[in-house]
């Protein structure tokens, strides 16, 4: 296994899908192998996720500027963040690996001395979060998921929570590109059974895994 | 496919919810009897027709919301907010 981004320190954490060809990065172990298929799912869970909860109109939505399905990229803490509204009351800030502490800090300052009862978790290591790219990633979704996730109901930038293959999911539009593409964010416990449903479902599209993509590609 | 119209979701597959049983006065806790208690919890009255009704979206915002569903036809005429009363 090769460490391709600096080793942390401690035991090694896994995401919700087997890497071909394993490196670690920041303490998770990752997929090196990037893949050039038109419809392909990586996993992000090394992403750093922070959840804020508070009053459904209150300091959290206006410091975070998103609204309950909606999701946009900000700069939280000196960096760019993708805050999604994930539920009334309820964000869910995705941030570039390594960061959730800096993110958790960040927002902490920007809401503190306001009157109302603001929490903030640092979930990464809870959650699994997967990204489903491609032109069929729709085709996709309609097999495992109620919610239309067509343009017309699911634009770019939208975000809802749903059963997707019975398992309780944030689902974020976030295209690539012009190309759609899905954030898809549970209990990290049933990450692995998202992802193989997802890879099940998508077989007949020639769904491949690919490496991490974070939330800017990288070169 | 049961659908109810969920004030923050729109509508959802009713099987996203908890159903939470018709609503109804809570008994008083201080004066109570366990007879009343037991009422409460127990005793439904079943009706076919029009019934107001908690569900938990468990699989969505995860609020709880009342519903006005006729229990012959699923037919629903007001889903709220349960803590805001907000459609």
């Amino acid at each position: 296994m090769s460490d391709t981004h600096g080793t942390a320190p401690g035991p090694l954490a896994r995401g919700a899908l087997e890497p071909r060809v394993a490196a670690t990065r920041s303490g998770w172990v990752v997929d090196a192998r990037r893949s050039v298929a038109d419809l392909v799912l990586s996993d992000e869970s090394p992403l750093a996720k922070v959840l804020v909860k508070g009053p459904v109109t209150g300091a959290p939505g206006s410091v975070l500027g998103t609204s309950s399905g909606r999701a946009a990229r900000t700069e939280v803490g000196g960096g760019t963040a993708l805050v999604v509204g994930s539920g009334p009351g309820e964000w869910l800030v995705v941030g570039p690996v390594g960061t959730a502490a800096a993110t958790v800090a960040a927002i902490e300052r920007t809401v503190s001395g306001r009157p109302e009862f603001v929490s903030l978790i640092d979930l990464t290591h809870g959650r699994a979060l997967m990204r489903l790219t491609g032109s069929r990633a729709p085709s996709v979704l309609a097999k495992v998921c109620a919610v239309d996730v067509e343009d017309a109901v699911v634009p770019n930038g939208g975000a809802f929570r749903s059963s997707v293959a019975t398992v309780v999911t944030d689902v974020v539009r976030d295209d690539r590109d012009g190309t759609p593409s899905f954030l898809l964010h549970c209990e990290r416990s049933t990450g692995q059974f998202l992802s193989e449903a997802l890879l099940d479902a998508g077989e007949e599209y020639g769904i491949e895994t690919t490496t991490l993509v974070g939330l800017v590609p990288e070169g | 496919m049961m659908l109810l119209p969920c004030p923050w979701c729109g509508p959802r597959n009713a099987t996203e919810f908890r159903y939470g049983g018709a609503t109804g006065a809570r008994p008083d806790p201080v004066s109570a009897t366990p007879q009343q208690w037991r009422e409460y919890l127990y005793t439904q009255t079943n009706p076919l027709g029009w019934s107001r009704e908690g569900w938990y979206h468990r699989a969505g915002c995860r609020r709880y919301i009342t519903v006005e569903r006729h229990t012959g036809t699923n037919e629903v005429r007001s889903a709220l907010d349960t803590a805001t009363e907000d459609g």
